[in-house]
């Protein structure tokens, strides 16, 4: 019996194994009766509206083109980044990747792992910002195209709530935000809804706009590389921000011990005149506002002396798709055709229904809600580094518990700035 | 990646966050022993003698050690919530607003806070375990101290807790060992903020090892965390033995 079954065992595996030879083969022969085959690796598991986009876009491209397939392959989020660098240590990527953008793309295009789209990044030039193409350029040299954006600091706004505190519109100057907050307390009306009990907020939506209104956008990736230092006056300035607010009331008391969400809910609730969140909030905030022409949306204000760029905000470049190194001329050509395609004003118009925020200016009809039409907006104004995003984890680690230091009194902006840059120092 | 020696250890030892969490977790330890065990031992006493709805107490006092952690925590959390929290509202509705306080939010209160739902949370536990004890005392010695006219008061002391001392001991022990490993409360509650006053050091080494991807410093505090139980469980075997002789 053992034996039949060592048998059976030992077949199955050598179909498993013969398996494993076929599906190697398949992709040797890129071309098969003219029409070009190109795999393209995903992370689109789950349900979600841009996904659906996404694959539609592919699927519309394969119905017009006879010549070309574009072959999808989805691998769940959360074993993607292993895999993608596991096959790309062996030489063996698939024709197409999505990527994402950062370290996450400059570690493979170190190993010369993806092919520069230099030859057709004009089509993109115009229309998207230059700030949100560089996140995908390494060296000069750009590599994928981004699909969506997140922006981490957008404050949204009750106007009824900012008329009982006799403003109509939003102010422009931190100055005015001020005198904003101090008229909403007069009134007893909580100025800001913050929940920072997961330390972040603070850090990713307030702190990455605000110090880079301060410092400039060069002022991270210099501190990180060496020419610059934390302990700087316009950091702790920005940092000192933070300090102020706190002192000014602005923020619920409570602020240290709810979460994000709950913090918005506040918002939403209407027990607070502002809340200062990602575009991630918008969709909850669509959805569960009962007037939603009530709410409105403004970037951070301008701070005065800073050095950075005024209209920036804080954010991130999405998820885009680069293409293998190891592409013929043909299929290069190919790949360039359905980048072409895909990163099309009609990828940018549905994702824009779903009401994620795109990197270009695209037509909206007035279904689309005005909030959303106003972050989309922003974009435009160029992204600033989101320091989540930016900073190794111990330094993100010690400005989130620092930030909250601050709001207890525990720490003065200054010993934050010192601490950063001690850490910084020591990992080198 | 270089070997490092003992360099994570040494760096430990200097670490005045890490040394925070240990005090904290002392204090989780202390709370626990000098908490849980003398509540539970005194409702079991109580709920021991033949009162009216005994049973119902004995449910609800268990009712804590059946829900999950989380759902634990995060009833909790609305309960200390500052500004609409049951606590606060209840001081405010009695005219006592002077009272009211940031419960999990002020970095002087929040441990505190924290450890009173810890022991509530694992009172039912030990109860169970004394209940179960007391019950196993024979009816004759209780009955036959009555005869020799003893008091409830020197019964309670002479006979009862000196004939349950070893499951006593047992819960100390295992009391001790289960808040030298507490985290998922905490985890939810504060996650070891505000400022780090309510770090132990399993959140610790969880942010250091999974937040911040320092495997082998986060190993490092494992390791310490370990020797720590270790020496700490020992200590108290040999002090309860030499009690036992």
């Amino acid at each position: 019996m053992r034996r039949v079954g060592l048998a059976v065992l030992s077949l199955l595996l050598l179909l498993a194994l013969a398996a494993c030879n076929d599906g190697g083969e398949e992709k040797a022969s890129g071309a098969k009766n003219g029409v070009i085959e190109l795999t393209l690796w995903t992370d689109w598991t789950e349900d979600r509206p841009e996904n659906t986009v996404y694959k539609d876009m592919i699927s519309k491209f394969n119905k017009q083109h006879d010549d070309i397939k574009i072959v999808l392959e989805t691998i769940p989020h959360d074993q993607y980044e292993t895999k993608l660098r596991t096959q790309a240590a062996g030489n063996q990527l698939p024709d197409m990747m999505r990527v994402w953008p950062g370290e996450r793309t400059s570690v493979l295009v170190e190993s010369g792992a993806l092919l520069p789209l230099d030859p057709i990044i004009d089509q993109w030039k115009e229309s998207i910002p230059e700030s949100i193409l560089d996140d995908y350029a390494v060296k000069g040299s750009y590599y994928a195209i981004p699909s969506n954006v997140s922006l981490t600091s957008l404050i949204f706004y009750n106007k009824e709530l900012l008329k009982k505190a006799g403003y109509s519109d939003f102010p422009t100057t931190y100055e005015d935000l001020k005198k904003l907050i101090v008229a909403l307390n007069k009134e007893g009306i909580t100025p800001i809804s913050l929940g920072n009990k997961a330390t972040w907020p603070l850090q990713s939506v307030y702190i990455s706009t605000i110090a880079d209104r301060f410092t400039g956008s060069d002022f991270l990736p210099n501190v990180l590389s060496g020419k610059g230092s934390f302990v700087d006056k316009n950091f702790i300035q920005a940092l000192s921000v933070i300090d102020e607010l706190t002192k000014l009331n602005a923020f619920n008391e409570d602020m240290n011990t709810i979460d994000e969400a709950t913090a918005r809910n506040e918002f939403i609730k209407g027990s607070a005149a502002m809340h200062f969140a990602g575009s991630w909030a918008i969709g909850p905030i669509l959805d569960n506002v009962e007037n939603i022409d009530n709410i409105g949306v403004a970037p951070l204000p301008t701070f005065e002396g800073g050095k950075g760029e005024p209209s920036s905000i804080s954010g991130v470049a999405g998820g885009g798709i680069a293409l293998s190194s190891q592409l013929t001329k043909e299929e290069q050509e190919a790949a360039f055709e359905f980048l072409k395609f895909y990163y099309s004003e009609t990828l940018y118009q549905n994702l824009v229904k779903a009401n994620i925020i795109v990197p270009v200016n695209v037509e909206m009809d007035s279904q689309t809600p005005a909030i959303f039409k106003t972050a989309n907006s922003f974009v435009q104004g160029g992204l600033a580094p989101v320091y989540d995003a930016t900073l190794p984890a111990e330094l993100t680690d010690i400005i989130n518990n620092g930030l909250q230091a601050i709001t207890l009194g525990e720490k003065s902006p200054k010993e934050l700035a010192k601490e950063m840059q001690d850490a910084l120092e020591k990992m080198k | 990646m270089t070997f490092v020696g003992l360099a994570n250890f040494v760096e430990l030892l200097k670490d005045p966050d890490f040394w925070n969490s240990v005090k904290n977790n002392i204090l989780v330890v202390l709370a626990s022993v000098f908490g849980q065990v003398p509540i539970a031992l005194l409702i079991a006493i109580l709920l021991n003698r033949k009162l009216k709805g005994s049973r119902l107490f004995r449910t609800i006092g268990f009712l804590p050690v059946v829900l999950s952690t989380v759902v634990i925590s995060i009833t909790w959390n609305l309960v200390y919530n500052s500004k609409y929290g049951l606590i606060n509202e209840f001081l405010r509705s009695i005219g006592l607003d002077f009272l009211t306080q940031n419960w999990l939010g002020d970095p002087d209160l929040a441990l505190y806070s924290v450890l009173v739902v810890i022991v509530w949370q694992f009172v039912g536990l030990y109860l169970i375990i004394f209940l179960a004890a007391l019950q196993n005392i024979p009816n004759e010695v209780l009955e036959s101290a009555k005869i020799d006219g003893a008091s409830e008061w020197v019964t309670t002391w002479k006979i009862t807790i000196p004939m349950i001392w070893d499951t006593i001991l047992v819960a100390i022990v295992l009391c001790i060992s289960g808040s030298l490993k507490t985290f998922d409360l905490i985890y939810v509650m504060t996650n070891g903020g505000p400022a780090h006053s309510t770090e132990v050091m399993a959140i610790y080494m969880f942010n250091e090892t999974f937040k911040n991807f320092n495997y082998g410093y986060g190993s490092a505090v494992s390791v310490f965390i370990f020797l720590f139980s270790l020496v700490l469980i020992v200590i108290v075997r040999k002090l309860f033995k030499l009690k036992g002789i």
